[in-house]
């Protein structure tokens, strides 16, 4: 394990209502309500790329970002037509509260580091965070959904979030790599 | 007349349409086999955009860009076997081998 010290623990903590506690008991959400968790999930994960972009140098990085802002925007647009279509308004929960919460200590532990040092606790927190996304869209997203629609775009939406991951752990590899080299 | 249509015909080989899916964020499917002259069509199936781009320094072909729904195509001219990606996506490769 090569993460860096920073505040992973708290992401993982934080987003992770899913993954160990999920298994027996899935916090009970309504689908208005998981609409709201998906728009602000992606939503997140949006603004931290555009943070992302005005503090990296790194090509790696910024390609990374690029994506991000592609995808969860594209995802989101699509939520909110499904939105519409459904006549559902997105409801705010404690989910949802509790990932903004989360983005914010996030983005003020980011905003403290330049350079390498930025790079790594970027991209460490991306894999974090879509694995935390990917463990909820599995054990409480998908399961709770009562709408088949909505429950046909989580499932649509995974692999984007796995390929995520597989592409952010590419990316922090080849930052551990030059920062050892830069010793 | 009949002479000349049957000539033609024998002359230039039937050339197909091929499609590859993208989908699930993969190339379905991930290797495909065309004839010279073929022309391979990429669909997107996907909510995210993805491009089918030729690896190497000379890129034989690129979509860019493809929304949900949208087509790229190439017409294979060349003999080979061409390795492609998603420049979005760096899991995301493909190979096409022309025959």
């Amino acid at each position: 394990m090569s993460r860096s010290k920073h505040s992973l623990p708290l992401f993982a903590a934080a987003l992770v209502f899913a993954a160990p506690l999920a298994a027996q008991n899935p916090p009970d959400l309504s689908d208005p309500e998981v609409a709201h968790v998906a728009v602000t999930a992606n939503s997140i994960d949006i603004d931290a790329a555009k943070f992302a972009q005005t503090r990296t140098h790194n090509t790696a990085v910024k390609q990374f970002a690029a994506t991000m802002i592609t995808d969860h925007t594209a995802v989101n647009q699509q939520a909110a037509a499904l939105a519409t279509k459904l006549g559902v308004t997105p409801a705010d929960n404690a989910v949802s509260q509790s990932l903004q919460a989360d983005a914010k200590k996030a983005h003020t532990a980011l905003e403290s580091l330049h350079g390498a040092a930025f790079d790594r606790a970027y991209m460490d927190r991306e894999i974090a965070y879509h694995q935390a996304v990917l463990d909820a869209i599995d054990k409480v997203l998908i399961p709770t959904t009562d709408n088949a629609e909505l429950k046909q775009l989580l499932t649509n939406v995974r692999p984007a979030v796995a390929a995520h991951l597989d592409h952010a752990k590419q990316v922090r590899s080849q930052l551990g790599a030059a920062a050892r080299t830069g010793k | 007349m009949l002479w000349l249509v049957l000539l033609l015909g024998l002359s230039k080989p039937p050339t197909a349409m091929r499609t590859v899916e993208i989908r699930g964020m993969e190339f379905h499917p991930a290797v495909l086999t065309v004839a010279v002259g073929d022309t391979v069509v990429w669909v997107n199936r996907d909510i995210v955009p993805h491009t089918a781009t030729a690896s190497g320094r000379v890129k034989a072909w690129d979509t860019t860009q493809l929304s949900q729904g949208q087509t790229g195509r190439y017409v294979a001219r060349h003999k080979g076997t061409l390795r492609y990606r998603c420049t979005f996506h760096p899991t995301m490769h493909g190979t096409l081998i022309v025959r």
